[in-house]
């Protein structure tokens, strides 16, 4: 089954930015940006500034994909899922909520932090955003490329599991202390796909499986999103 | 709709058994797990009760996913060399965190996810890695949901799941923290509920084509034939009330094993013990079955919460009530708050017809539900 992809967006060293915005994607090292709410969203956003570093990196990321899809507008229930390939996830702020476990025995336990110990909590954030009710769920892989989650969420548009999805990574960076073998740059990086017809905008291209499970964009095999983001804005030039 | 997917095989480790077929025998006796934590200090906590399993225990540096999986694996049966890895967890070896930030020496590649499949590809000498999912208390009925996807869809022909998650000081004060732990041992669908408890426990489930298992005449243990994922789009740690995500979650899964409410046997409910999770699934039940009463229950109250693991460990008694025609009871349950009345019960009930619903919900208004046929149903 071809599906189209309709939407880019990103957050990275380089900045916060969507494909239809811009001609290039690039994922340097280095700090990212600064995430207020200002920044990455039109209308007021109370929660956003009490989110943790992993959440707000996640949700500005999708936030930006929508919009290139020309669907951040409305707030009604849509079928969408979310999708998302991390390596570190939330482990900053397991770390983080820890500290307030240590404290004083556990009595000053922090439920704010804990709530965002699981890597799934954004998806949470973002479904009540953006009134997302499609499956939503994390994928572990490694190394990080990110396919398994868009195989499944083209499995899951092919079996109408949910009408379109929101597929990416969020890798907020190695927290101190651990390992750093992601083998990527922190930053965050989604895509709107969807059938072939359902497209706003014009879309990028068409995805697919072929017969050996290689993914193709526009006939044409891809290692990873990165890549992905890559062909899809050679496309748009 | 598509091709039929088969379960070949199913293995559990909990606090109520080391295998199994010893915690269906404990289900099944109305036993519980749950009691006095020993593991770590729980003075300060609103609880001191969790289903913990004797004896698990890390070794030097590595977390205790490692005794645990090393439980797990030798009852796990043969699993091809080129099977699929799907695993679920939602804190791996957490534990190790807490050692690392005690100043002890722990393996901190054990803390990722993506830990699990590394380990256990490893162990298993599979040609894939695998992946993880995680999706808070959902996490591993949504790995059984994409492994049967992978099937449906041919892009294999036998998956593996296993799911894991463990009891800690990080889990426990947090669940505390928020006021979700229970003073006593959890009580699912209990008017008087209050809380849940916490288990730790592992599963696996193996999944295979009905080509493949007919080829290489595997026992046909159950079959997977309707899966729904839902989000709420309600609130981040609390259940829409009405039910809406769960609601929406079966109807799909009915939709996809094409069959109607009627032929619904009985219901693996999440029956957390939680007073808002427990109203939710109620309210989610009686809107799919109207007046009709499938019967229902929770395993909770025996093996505590065992978070990303609970929908494997429930898919894998799920299978065995199948095959054995009766439900376990719901252990903890005592007075039937109203609209759990005629649903759910005390004592085992035996069971007709060949379809069981499991659900789970979670942590960023997760719901999945899956549907399970008896094995040998032509």
């Amino acid at each position: 089954m071809k599906l189209s992809i309709t939407g880019v967006g990103w957050t990275t060293a380089a900045g916060i930015g969507r494909g239809r915005q811009t001609r290039q994607f690039s994922m340097p090292e280095g700090p990212l940006p600064v995430l207020t709410r200002k920044a990455v969203f039109d209308t007021p956003y109370q929660h956003f500034g009490r989110l943790d570093q992993f959440s707000k990196l996640g949700l500005a990321s999708i936030s930006m994909a929508l919009k290139d899809a020309g669907k951040n507008t409305g707030i009604e229930l849509r079928d969408m899922a979310i999708i998302v390939s991390t390596t570190y996830g939330c482990s900053q702020t397991d770390l983080d909520y820890f500290d307030t476990v240590m404290t004083d025995g556990g009595k000053s336990a922090s439920p704010a932090l804990f709530s965002y110990t699981l890597p799934n909590s954004f998806l949470g954030e973002a479904s009540c955003r953006f009134g997302l009710t499609g499956a939503s769920f994390v994928v572990n892989e490694f190394p990080p490329v990110g396919l398994s989650g868009l195989k499944a969420a083209m499995d899951g548009i092919s079996f109408n599991e949910f009408e379109n999805a929101l597929v990416g990574f969020c890798e907020p960076g190695c927290p101190s202390g651990f390992e750093n073998n992601s083998g990527t740059a922190p930053g965050a990086l989604f895509f709107m796909i969807d059938r072939i017809e359902k497209s706003v905008h014009p879309p990028y291209g068409t995805v697919e499986l072929n017969s050996r499970n290689d993914v193709l964009f526009n006939g044409k095999q891809i290692r990873d999103l990165v890549n992905l983001a890559r062909e899809c804005l050679l496309v748009k030039c | 709709m598509g091709m039929n997917v088969f379960v070949t095989d199913c293995a559990a480790v909990t606090a109520l058994g080391s295998n199994l077929e010893e915690l269906w025998q404990g289900l099944m006796a109305g036993k519980t797990a749950i009691h006095p934590v020993q593991r770590f200090p729980v003075l300060n906590y609103r609880s001191r009760f969790a289903a913990c399993i004797e004896g698990l225990s890390s070794a030097g540096r590595s977390s205790m996913t490692h005794d645990l999986l090393n439980r797990l694996v030798p009852q796990i049966r043969g699993v091809p060399t080129d099977a699929m890895l799907i695993t679920a967890t939602t804190k791996a070896g957490i534990d190790n965190l807490e050692k690392f930030k005690r100043g002890a020496a722990a393996d901190r590649n054990d803390i990722l996810l993506s830990s699990i499949p590394a380990a256990l590809s490893e162990t298993l000498a599979l040609e894939n890695i695998g992946f993880n999912i995680s999706a808070a208390c959902a996490s591993s009925s949504i790995a059984v949901a994409r492994a049967a996807a992978l099937i449906r869809n041919k892009r294999a022909d036998a998956v593996l799941v296993c799911c894991i998650d463990l009891v800690t000081e990080f889990v426990f004060s947090g669940f505390s923290a928020l006021g979700a732990l229970s003073a006593r041992p959890a009580m699912p669908f209990d008017k008087d509920r209050n809380g849940l408890s916490l288990g730790e426990g592992a599963a696996s489930i193996l999944l295979m084509s009905e080509t493949r298992c007919r080829r290489e005449k595997r026992p046909v243990l159950g079959q997977l034939t309707g899966w729904g994922i839902s989000g709420d789009a309600f609130h981040l740690t609390a259940p829409a009330r009405d039910g809406g995500g769960l609601i929406r979650a079966i109807r799909k899964a009915l939709a996809m094993a094409q069959i109607g409410v009627d032929e619904i046997s009985t219901i693996c409910a999440h029956g957390t013990g939680t007073i808002h999770n427990d109203s939710m699934e109620l309210a989610a039940f009686h809107s799919i079955f109207g007046a009709r009463k499938p019967s229902a229950y929770s395993v909770k109250g025996a093996i505590g919460h065992t978070l990303g693991a609970a929908g494997g460990i429930e898919v894998a008694i799920g299978v065995k009530s199948l095959s054995e025609k009766c439900i376990p009871p719901t252990v903890g349950l005592i007075s039937p708050e109203e609209g759990a009345r005629g649903l759910v019960s005390s004592q085992p009930q035996k069971i007709e017809g060949d379809y069981l619903l499991t659900t789970n919900s979670g942590f960023g208004g997760v719901n999945a539900a899956v549907i399970l046929k008896r094995g040998q149903v032509s």
